[in-house]
């Protein structure tokens, strides 16, 4: 990759190790000036510790490759020099201090005149649509899980970052509030203009938010795409079942999605599907569809997601005889793990 | 009803022999100790000639040299401690160690530092920093040495506490929102080790108020401090009421620092 001034962060084969573990190891990418990118991954794939490195917490290893942001080298810059916010994990709200002075923390540090620091911290805080007279003079201990996080994303916006770096923020909240959550990061991503930099193990909300994923799996990035093109095309079988869910077929080097496959009764026409015959071993009930096991006669399962539209569960019972069929075409090959 | 026993508690071992000192303390004095009956305020009146108010006001300095001393020692060791890993246990035990021994042979310990022959003059005479043994014992720099040695655990350990539990995350965020490390240390950690700080600056400033061992030995019998005054006045001066009453003015300045200290404590935020 040639570099380019125009991308927020690049990363060029970019190593970070700890004694003699590689948590992060020759990762390249770039990452477009207002992109909403997220870095998805189990624990302990290195996702954080590659936030850390954009942050400035972590030096990449001497004579690994280099991090450039808006086209400066900056291996060298601490955290504070970078233009960068972060929101922490668990929000690294700072106890002792009201909502206001929380937010106010970066910029008395910045020498801002009172009044200016004053109506920049109200303005972030209705940011993030949190009443200024209201929670104001409140304490960290006194906020809900939802009000911390918003805190939390005032006090990194209101420094005006150029790239804002989010280390599983939505991870402590329900599932309702993390939903709202959600809207409300990507609403922020769009009309601020900032490079949102998100780092996540929960693959539906990286599917939800990005504008592109990197998956990264044992330090490396395993693939870089939009949420379409990493979920209809993933390169590997672990790509293929951390994203989603995926039946691996001929010896994992073809995924097929369980929404592809349709059950059959026994005798009717393969219309161009590849067909197997096989029983119902179990279903799994989940709201909107329902998953169906099938133990194929040839061997080995396959799982089906059905749609609940009769509204009486599943419409196949363990034991029921069926075929499983899908076009070739839905069968996605996949690259052998490195 | 439950509270009875706490209260009878309190009443037996507190409260009624603070209420016999206080009393002592405006009685006359009986000729060979004790009090006899009648009511004055001469051991209060006694306590304000120069002399006494010297002891007093010496009492006072060296208690507030101890502790800054304390902290000011004992501050960068429990922050060290606290970030030093799976060293920690060992680290604590060595802070802890020495109070296993007696306080006495400690302050002995000390004699054999400080004296003319001492390991300190050996030192300096050996090094050719001084060409005669320089008077280290019997000063009052050989009290706060000896008060800083001996009370210099109990500012780092619950200072250590406080640091313990400080989540470096914190420290992350701070250094993003762009704070050096001096305005870290100052925005940051020491409004949180705050309770650390007021709770070891008063396990060191009210034992050093009311020390007597350590100004006794290394101070030489100067009654140096308030502490050798009131044991002097219930052993051989054998005034029990001037004793009390000196006791009283401890207990007072005791009261005063505890409250000047808990407004310290919850003024914290302001520090940042």
């Amino acid at each position: 990759m040639p570099p380019s001034t125009t991308a927020a962060v690049q990363l060029n084969r970019v190593c970070k190790s700890y004694g003699p573990v590689r948590a992060v190891d020759a990762v390249s990418l770039e990452i477009a000036a207002g992109e909403f990118f997220s870095i998805l991954g189990p624990s302990g794939c290195g996702k954080t510790t590659l936030l850390r490195l954009i942050a400035g917490f972590e030096i990449p290893d001497p004579g690994s490759g280099q991090l450039r942001l808006f086209g400066d080298v900056v291996d060298q810059q601490r955290p504070y020099e970078r233009q960068v916010g972060m929101v922490f994990q668990n929000y690294a709200l700072f106890p002792h201090l009201s909502v206001e002075r929380n937010v106010a923390f970066g910029l008395e540090e910045r020498r801002r005149p009172p009044p200016d620091i004053a109506s920049r911290v109200r303005a972030a805080l209705e940011l993030v649509r949190l009443a200024p007279e209201r929670f104001r003079s409140r304490m960290p201990a006194q906020l809900s899980g939802g009000q911390r996080q918003r805190v939390a994303l005032a006090r990194a916006l209101v420094l005006e970052p150029r790239i804002l770096l989010l280390d599983e923020p939505l991870g402590a909240l329900d599932l309702k509030l993390r939903k709202e959550m959600q809207v409300e990061l990507r609403a922020l991503n769009r009309t601020l203009r900032t490079t949102f930099v998100y780092v996540t193990h929960d693959q539906e909300e990286a599917l939800t938010m990005s504008d592109r994923i990197a998956v990264m799996d044992h330090a490396r990035v395993v693939q870089i795409g939009t949420p379409a093109a990493v979920y209809e095309r993933p390169r590997t079988a672990f790509v293929a079942t951390f994203i989603g869910d995926a039946n691996l077929l001929d010896g994992e080097r073809v995924a097929l999605r369980p929404e592809r496959v349709r059950l059959l009764p026994p005798g009717t026409p393969a219309n161009g599907l590849v067909s197997r015959p096989g029983v119902v071993q179990d279903t799994l009930y989940r709201g909107d569809t329902v998953q169906v096991i099938v133990a194929l006669h040839e061997g080995g399962t396959i799982r089906a997601s059905v749609d609940c539209t009769a509204g009486d569960g599943a419409p196949w019972r363990p034991g029921d005889h069926i075929v499983a069929g899908w076009r070739a075409t839905d069968c996605h090959p996949l690259e052998a793990e490195p | 009803m439950l509270a009875a026993p706490g209260v009878g508690w309190l009443v037996v071992f507190f409260a009624a022999p603070l209420a016999l000192v206080a009393a002592f303390s405006v009685m006359p004095r009986g000729p060979y100790g004790g009090v006899e009956p009648g009511f004055t305020f001469e051991a209060y009146q006694r306590f304000l000639v120069p002399i006494y108010l010297t002891t007093l006001g010496r009492t006072l300095l060296l208690s507030l040299a101890c502790t800054a001393l304390c902290l000011a020692l004992g501050f960068p060791v429990a922050y060290a401690i606290s970030r030093s890993g799976r060293w920690k246990t060992l680290l604590l035990v060595l802070v802890v160690l020495p109070l296993w021994t007696s306080f006495l042979v400690r302050t002995f310990a000390m004699i054999f530092l400080l004296r003319d022959t001492g390991l300190v003059n050996q030192w300096l005479l050996a090094t050719g920093l001084v060409r005669e043994p320089l008077t280290l014992l019997y000063t009052p720099g050989a009290v706060l040495a000896g008060l800083v040695y001996g009370f210099l655990p109990f500012m780092i350990l619950p200072i250590y506490a406080s640091l313990e539990k400080l989540d470096l995350a914190l420290l992350e965020a701070a250094e993003a929102l762009g704070a050096r490390p001096a305005a870290r240390l100052r925005r940051v950690v020491l409004p949180l080790a705050m309770p650390g700080i007021v709770a070891g600056s008063l396990l060191v400033f009210v034992p050093a108020l009311g020390s007597f061992l350590t100004p006794d030995l290394l101070g030489g019998a100067k009654q140096l401090m308030l502490g050798n005054l009131i044991q002097n006045q219930f052993s051989a001066a054998r005034n029990w009421p001037f004793g009390s009453a000196a006791s009283l003015v401890m207990l007072a300045l005791v009261l005063a620092a505890v409250v000047a200290w808990l407004h310290l404590r919850d003024r914290a935020e302001e520090l940042a």
